[in-house]
C-alpha cells in the first residue's frame, strides 16, 4: 500500500470516493430490482466509475481508464447473465439486462475514450 | 404517466451523476495545491501540517480512522434516538390495553406494529453496530500503535453506505405514495415477509427495507474483514498477541463472527427479494419451505447476539479494572472464554425454534450447546466481580456503567439458561419473558457499556470534560429505569403476555403501566445525556493532564491515553491552539488556554 494515502500531499486523510461508491451500490440495487432503467444504469455507472477512481488514487493501477474497461467487462458479465437467465424466469429480467449491458457499454467507451484522449496529468500516486 | 416518471428519474440521475462529476473535479484540484499555498474554499487551512479540507467537505471525504469513528458514533446516537422515539410511541400506547378496532393513542395496530419492527432494526443494525464500530475504529489502531486502519478507504465505504441503509430501512415512514413500513418484525419470518397472503406485507416497503438491510450487512463486513487485517497486520512491533489488549480481542473475535455472519443474512435477504420480487420460491410452501428462513436468518441471528455482545464485554473489561485499582482478574481466560463464545455461538441457533415442530434430537442437541455457552459467559462474569474484590473502587460514571453492566448481564444471562431450556422454552416462547430477557442484555448490557465506553473516553476524544452530576442522574435513571422496565417484562411473561401485541387483557394493565413508567425514565435518562454530550463537547471544562482519570498513580494506563499525552504536547509546542482540537472534530476557541 501507499505510505501516504490520500488525495495530494497535503490532504493524505481525505478521498472524494468512498462516499459514490457507497452512494452508487444501493442505486443500482434499487434500479436492478425495481426494473427501474435510470436508476440500474446510473447507480452502476457511479459505483463503476467511483471504484476505478479509488483504483487509480491508492496506486493499484496508474490510470483509471483500464480499470474501468476491466469494471466494464465484469459488468457486461453480469447483464450477460441476466439476459442468459431470462427466459427461464416467470419475471422478465430483460429490461434489467439491457440496462446492465447499456451500463457497461457506458464505461467500455468512457474508459476507451479516456485512454486515447485524456491528457496525461502529472500523476502523483 | 409511467413514461413521465421513468423521464424524471433519467433527469435526476443524470443531474446527480453531473453533480458528482462537478464536484470530483473541483475537488481533483486540491491535487495541485502545494501545502504553502493553500487555499480556495478553506480559508484557515493555511496550515501545513492540516491534512484535512475544513468545514463540511472534510467530513464527507476524509479516511481518517478517528473521523470515521466519530461518524459511526453520531451516526448511531441519531438511530438511538429514532428507535428510542419509536419505542417511546408503543410504550405509551401500552398504558391502556385498548381494544383491536382502534388503538386509543397511535390510532391502528398496523402503525405499532411498523414501530415495531423499525425499532428493532435500528437498535440492533443502526445503533448496536454502528455505536460498536464507532469505539473499534477510534480506539482499535490507537491501542495496537497503527498509523490507520489496514484500508482507510474501505473503512470510508463501510461508513458511508450505513446512511441509504437507514433511509431505507425507514422509507415506509416518508410520504412516499403507495409506500407502507414494514410489519414483519425484525425476523422477518416467511411466509408474512415472503409478501404472500392476504396481508399488505407484499408492500415495497417491505423491499426496501430488505435492501437497507442488505446494505447495512455489507457495511458490516466490509469493517469486519477491515479490522482483522488492522490487527494482524498494523500492529506496532511491541503489540504482540500475548499482550494484545482485551478490546481488541473481543473486536477480532466479533469481526471473525461478522465475517462468518453477516453474508449469511445477506443471502438469505437476496433469496427473500428474489421470492418477493422475480418469483423463485426459496420460502414457498410446497416447492420451498418457509422453515428454512428460520434456519437461515438465526444461522446469522444468533451469532449476532454475540457480534453486539462480545465488543461491549471488552469494553467493560477494559474499563473496569482502571476503576478497580487492579489489573483485570485472570486476563487469559477472558480472552480464552471470548473465543469459545465466537466458536460455541455458531451451534444455538436452533433454539430460537424449538416450538417450530423441529426434529426432539436436534432440540436437544441444540439445547445442550445453549446451555453450554452460559460457562463462557460465567468465566467473564465471575472475572469481573473478581477483579472488583478488594479491589479500591471509584465509582466514577464509567465505572457506575460498568458495574450496572454486570449486574443487568447476570439478570439477562440468567433468565437465558431458563430459555435455552426446551420444556422451559415451550411454555415462555413468545411471551414478554423473552422480551425482557433480550432486553436486559441489548439495554441493559450492551447500551450501558458503549455508555461506560463514552463516557471514560469523552475526554480523550474531545479534550473536555462532561458535566459529572448530570451523567451520574443519567446513570442512575437508566439503572432504576432498565430494571422497571425489563423486569416487569419477565413478570408479563410468566403471566403469558404474549410479545408484539398493541393490546393486552385489563389484567396485565398494572405491570405495563410499570414498564412505561420505567421506559419514561429512561427517556428523560436519555435526554440528560444527549444535552450532556452536547454542550459539554462545545464548553465542558478543559482537561488539564494528559492522565485525566489518574490511572498513573496505580500504574494502570494503557497505550490510548500515552497518544492523547503526546497529542497534547505537541500541540502545547506548536502554540497550544491547534492540533489538539482539530483532529477531532472539536472547534477551537479563542478563549481556550
Amino acid at each position: 500500500m501507499d505510505e501516504t494515502p490520500g488525495l495530494s500531499d497535503q490532504y493524505r486523510m481525505v478521498s472524494p470516493w468512498p462516499l459514490f461508491v457507497a452512494l452508487g451500490l444501493p442505486i443500482a440495487e434499487l434500479g436492478l430490482l425495481f426494473g427501474l432503467v435510470p436508476l440500474a444504469v446510473g447507480g452502476l455507472l457511479l459505483f463503476g466509475g467511483s471504484v476505478a477512481g479509488m483504483l487509480r488514487e491508492s496506486g493499484y493501477v496508474s490510470t483509471p481508464w483500464r480499470a474501468l474497461v476491466a469494471i466494464s467487462a465484469l459488468t457486461f458479465v453480469v447483464g450477460g447473465a441476466l439476459l442468459y437467465a431470462d427466459p427461464m424466469t416467470t419475471v422478465s429480467l430483460t429490461l434489467r439486462g439491457y440496462a446492465t449491458v447499456a451500463a457497461a457499454v457506458v464505461m467500455l467507451v468512457v474508459g476507451v475514450g479516456g485512454e486515447l484522449f485524456a491528457f496525461d496529468t502529472d500523476v502523483a500516486a | 404517466m409511467q413514461v413521465t416518471g421513468q423521464l424524471l428519474l433519467t433527469v435526476l440521475m443524470g443531474a446527480l451523476l453531473l453533480g458528482v462529476a462537478v464536484f470530483l473535479a473541483r475537488v481533483e484540484d486540491w491535487r495541485s495545491y502545494t501545502p504553502l499555498g493553500a487555499g480556495g474554499t478553506a480559508g484557515e487551512s493555511g496550515y501545513v501540517s492540516q491534512e484535512k479540507p475544513s468545514g463540511i467537505i472534510r467530513w464527507f471525504t476524509t479516511v481518517d480512522h478517528k473521523d470515521i469513528g466519530l461518524l459511526y458514533g453520531t451516526y448511531a446516537l441519531i438511530a438511538f434516538v429514532v428507535g428510542g422515539t419509536m419505542v417511546m410511541l408503543m410504550r405509551a400506547e401500552l398504558w391502556t390495553p385498548s381494544n383491536d378496532a382502534s388503538l386509543d393513542l397511535l390510532g391502528s395496530a398496523t402503525f405499532y406494529n411498523s414501530l415495531l419492527t423499525s425499532h428493532g432494526i435500528t437498535m440492533l443494525f443502526l445503533f448496536g453496530t454502528p455505536i460498536i464500530a464507532a469505539f473499534a475504529n477510534y480506539l482499535v489502531p490507537l491501542i495496537i500503535d497503527a498509523d490507520d486502519m489496514a484500508f482507510p478507504r474501505i473503512n470510508a465505504i463501510a461508513f458511508w453506505l450505513l446512511p441509504p441503509g437507514a433511509l431505507l430501512i425507514w422509507a415506509g415512514f416518508f410520504p412516499l405514495p403507495d409506500v407502507i413500513p414494514a410489519q414483519t418484525a425484525w425476523t422477518m419470518y416467511t411466509p408474512l415477509s415472503a409478501g404472500v397472503g392476504a396481508g399488505n406485507q407484499s408492500n415495497v416497503g417491505v423491499d426496501l427495507m430488505l435492501l437497507g438491510l442488505h446494505l447495512t450487512g455489507v457495511s458490516a463486513t466490509m469493517g469486519a474483514i477491515n479490522f482483522i487485517a488492522t490487527i494482524f497486520t498494523e500492529r506496532s512491533e511491541d503489540v504482540t498477541w500475548a499482550n494484545l489488549d482485551i478490546f481488541s480481542w473481543t473486536i477480532l473475535t466479533q469481526s471473525g463472527l461478522i465475517l462468518f455472519a453477516f453474508p449469511l443474512l445477506g443471502s438469505a435477504l437476496v433469496m427473500l427479494l428474489l421470492d418477493r420480487n422475480l418469483g423463485t420460491t426459496f420460502f414457498v410452501v410446497g416447492g420451498g419451505d418457509p422453515i428454512l428462513w428460520q434456519h437461515l436468518f438465526w444461522f446469522f441471528g444468533h451469532p449476532e447476539v454475540y457480534i453486539l455482545v462480545l465488543p461491549p464485554m471488552g469494553i467493560v473489561s477494559y474499563v473496569l479494572p482502571r476503576f478497580a485499582g487492579r489489573k483485570l482478574f485472570g486476563f487469559k481466560f477472558v480472552v480464552y472464554s471470548t473465543l469459545a463464545i465466537g466458536v460455541l455461538s455458531f451451534g444455538v441457533w436452533a433454539h430460537h425454534m424449538f416450538s417450530t415442530g423441529i426434529d426432539p434430537r436436534l432440540r436437544a442437541s441444540f439445547m445442550a450447546v445453549s446451555l453450554a455457552i452460559a460457562i463462557p459467559s460465567a468465566v467473564k462474569t465471575f472475572n469481573w466481580i473478581t477483579t472488583m474484590w478488594n479491589g479500591k473502587l471509584r465509582l466514577t460514571t464509567p465505572m457506575l456503567y460498568c458495574i450496572g453492566f454486570v449486574s443487568n448481564f447476570i439478570i439477562g444471562g440468567v433468565t437465558g439458561v431458563f430459555l435455552a431450556s426446551v420444556p422451559v422454552d415451550l411454555v415462555l416462547h413468545d411471551t414478554y419473558y423473552v422480551v425482557g430477557h433480550f432486553h436486559y442484555i441489548v439495554m441493559g448490557a450492551i447500551t450501558f457499556a458503549g455508555m461506560a465506553g463514552i463516557y471514560y473516553w469523552f475526554p480523550l476524544v474531545t479534550g473536555r470534560w462532561y458535566q459529572r452530576r448530570l451523567a451520574k442522574a443519567h446513570f442512575w435513571l437508566w439503572m432504576v429505569g432498565t430494571n422497571l422496565t425489563f423486569f416487569a417484562m419477565v413478570l408479563l411473561g410468566y403471566g403469558g403476555m404474549p410479545r408484539r401485541y398493541a393490546t393486552y387483557l385489563p389484567e396485565f394493565a398494572t405491570l405495563h403501566r410499570i414498564a412505561t413508567v420505567g421506559a419514561a425514565l429512561l427517556f428523560v435518562g436519555g435526554l440528560i445525556f444527549v444535552y450532556n454530550i452536547a454542550t459539554s463537547w462545545v464548553e465542558g471544562t478543559r482537561v488539564s493532564s494528559g492522565d485525566p482519570w489518574n490511572l498513573a498513580e496505580k500504574n494502570l494506563n494503557t497505550a490510548e491515553w500515552a497518544w492523547f499525552e503526546q497529542r497534547r504536547e505537541t500541540a502545547l509546542a506548536d502554540g497550544g491552539e491547534e492540533g489538539d482540537a482539530v483532529t477531532d472534530g472539536g472547534k477551537v476557541d479563542a478563549d481556550d488556554e
